[in-house]
């Protein structure tokens, strides 16, 4: 029962991580995201990781969640009404892909893993407690730190108040146009000829 | 159910991130891939702790400290989105090379 | 320790308990509109198969090129979210329909796939209001939703389990209610929240012409505000299995102390949406950062200091 399980969830995984990048639809994308992250989840929790495979729902979902709020702001197409290809270097990325898939896989056939199972009945949420409080505190306390730094670069690089002052993190930046493909701009919009400095590329950022 | 199952689907995840990764044009369609192949990650991660380490904790230890590298990647990947869409008005990787010259 | 329930049984008890649940809060609603206006209110008891009928025999609308599957999706996952929710509760000190080693991690993830569902069931229609309130509600989720797992984890260090059993057997002395007062004040916060309920009615509200379920009508109306009931219920018999004892009581058995108690804290949050005004969404989220997160860090400690003693 299980192993019919397993295959349900890890084919389910594959074929939803697939359709992540052959969907028209930006907000479906993100959420065959979440459905492959789930069905992960649901293998870690069959493989007997029990805090492992719900924290990772639980992260992922709000991951994904935060996600889809960027693709419809930023993506062009995010309800999939119109077909569109994104992508480039198609024939590297494929074979790219394949490669690291058959290099995975010859790993997972022909390898001689040490055969360990997990014995039944373990504590292993106290277990995993225990080791991140006890032994691997350090390493805790750095994924914590990189995690506070993270959050602190995330801010200022996103920040309209850079640190070059007041506004300054909009320098060079303009607002979004009005049609994608002649790149108008709608009227009153963008600065008179005289005041601007440079075009559209305002320098480096 | 085996340990070679499991490492297989956990291959296919990170070959079809890599493919993902280098083939999207847009940022965020980057991330998804990156994120896929952390997906895998974790799952290979997962399955070696429970067919061949015993339970060691360290394993459950490595998945943890992956999710922390995910969350980590997602918050900055979007802030750079942020602003590359500020400076350019599209959230595309072409052009992207003034690190190049 | 406890008994799960059959496989086949699992499902129907969850829906019958939800379905019960849920006619239960809309005849709490009923009662307290009439009772907050003044006029009292009649019918109380058949009101609510009166709108039953009445959504049955309404025409489902269909907006222009809706997200057909997000459509029948939302719904399905907000009612099965709700049932996964329910099944976690101990009823009795040997029966729950699901205990699961980490019951309270997984009614974070429930939380968050509450949003998810709430989002897609905005995104689906394709339509403006629905999308705003989809995204206004986003913003006030992703705020409550870390401050109910920083309070469920503190009810959950007394226990020394994420087990929801073994957190109701660690109650057995005083209530978590008691030495943990900012949990279910903050708890209270979450299911609000994610049922888009009273003042965190971002979602569902009257100031967007019914928000997420501005363009649905009938049959899936129904089933959208019947699962939101739904999770209402299963946030209330959780406040009670984390807060208030569970199954703990004198006299009566065990499961009519979790019924009881259950109502009681349906009362009190059903009768919120008819006491209290709709938050603001940016003054809520501001507000819930600066301040409801730090109270929940506070719990947090709180527990640590008294289970280091």
């Amino acid at each position: 029962m299980t192993g019919v399980a397993f295959w349900v969830f890890g084919v389910a995984a594959v074929v939803a991580g697939w359709r992540v990048f052959r969907t028209d639809s930006m907000v479906r994308a993100t959420f065959l995201l979440l459905a492959s992250f789930l069905n992960v989840g649901a293998i870690l929790l069959l493989l007997g990781g029990a805090y492992l495979g719900m924290a990772l729902l639980f992260m992922m979902t709000v991951e994904m969640t935060v996600m889809v709020i960027f693709m419809v702001a930023f993506m062009m197409n995010p309800a999939g009404l119109n077909p569109m290809n994104m992508t480039h270097q198609p024939r590297l990325a494929a074979v790219a892909g394949w490669a690291a898939f058959a290099g995975g896989a010859a790993v997972a056939w022909r390898s001689n893993f040490p055969d360990r199972p997990l014995p039944a009945g373990k504590a292993v949420i106290a277990e995993l407690g225990t080791e991140l409080m006890g032994r691997s505190m350090l390493m805790f306390e750095t994924a914590g730190v990189a995690l506070v730094a993270t959050m602190i670069g995330a801010v200022v690089l996103s920040s309209r108040r850079s640190r070059y002052g007041q506004d300054a993190g909009d320098d060079g930046s303009l607002p979004p146009v009005l049609d994608p493909a002649t790149g108008a701009y709608p009227a009153g919009v963008l600065p008179e000829p005289e005041a601007s400095g440079h075009g559209h590329h305002g320098g480096h950022s | 159910m085996s340990l070679t199952a499991a490492l297989l689907i956990a291959s296919a995840l990170f070959g079809l991130g890599l493919w993902g990764a280098l083939g999207q044009q847009s940022i965020v369609m980057l991330l998804m891939g990156i994120e896929l192949m952390i997906n895998g990650v974790m799952l290979a991660g997962g399955a070696m702790w429970a067919y061949a380490a015993g339970g060691e904790p360290k394993g459950q230890l490595l998945v943890v400290i992956a999710m922390a590298v995910m969350a980590v990647e997602m918050a900055v990947g979007f802030a750079i989105v942020v602003a590359v869409y500020r400076a350019r008005q599209v959230d595309l990787t072409e052009g992207l090379d003034s690190l190049a010259r | 320790m406890s008994l799960h329930a059959d496989v086949w049984a699992a499902p129907v008890l969850a829906g019958a308990v939800l379905a019960l649940g849920a006619y239960v809060v809309a005849v709490l609603d009923v009662a307290a509109a009439g009772l907050v206006a003044g006029t009292g209110s009649r019918r109380v008891l058949a009101q609510p198969v009166r709108n039953v009928a009445l959504l049955i025999r309404q025409e489902p609308t269909l907006t222009e090129r809706p997200d057909r599957a997000s459509w029948v999706l939302a719904p399905a996952l907000y009612a099965g979210l709700a049932a996964a929710g329910i099944s976690v509760v101990p009823w009795s000190r040997t029966f729950s329909i699901a205990d699961v080693d980490t019951g309270i991690v997984l009614w974070g993830s429930i939380e968050a796939l509450v949003v998810v569902a709430l989002f897609l069931h905005g995104w689906s229609a394709n339509s403006h209001q629905p999308l705003l309130a989809a995204y206004r509600f986003v913003a006030v989720g992703l705020s409550y939703l870390l401050l109910s797992m920083f309070v469920l984890i503190a009810a959950a260090i007394p226990a020394e389990s994420l087990q929801l059993s073994r957190i109701v057997e660690s109650q057995a002395g005083l209530w978590n209610v008691v030495r943990q007062p900012l949990g279910l004040p903050l708890f209270a916060v979450a299911a609000l929240g994610s049922t888009t309920w009273g003042p965190l009615n971002l979602a569902a509200g009257d100031d967007l012409s019914g928000g997420t379920t501005a363009d649905v009508s009938g049959l899936p109306l129904l089933v959208w505000l019947g699962a939101r009931a739904a999770m209402l219920t299963a946030f209330a018999a959780m406040g009670t299995a984390v807060f208030l004892g569970g199954w703990h009581g004198p006299l009566l058995p065990d499961p009519l102390w979790v019924v009881l108690k259950t109502v009681a804290l349906l009362a009190a949050l059903v009768a919120s949406g008819h006491l209290v005004a709709r938050v603001r969404a940016e003054r809520f989220v501001t507000w819930c950062w600066m301040v409801l997160l730090p109270l929940g860090f506070a719990d947090l400690a709180l527990a640590g200091l008294q289970a280091l003693r």
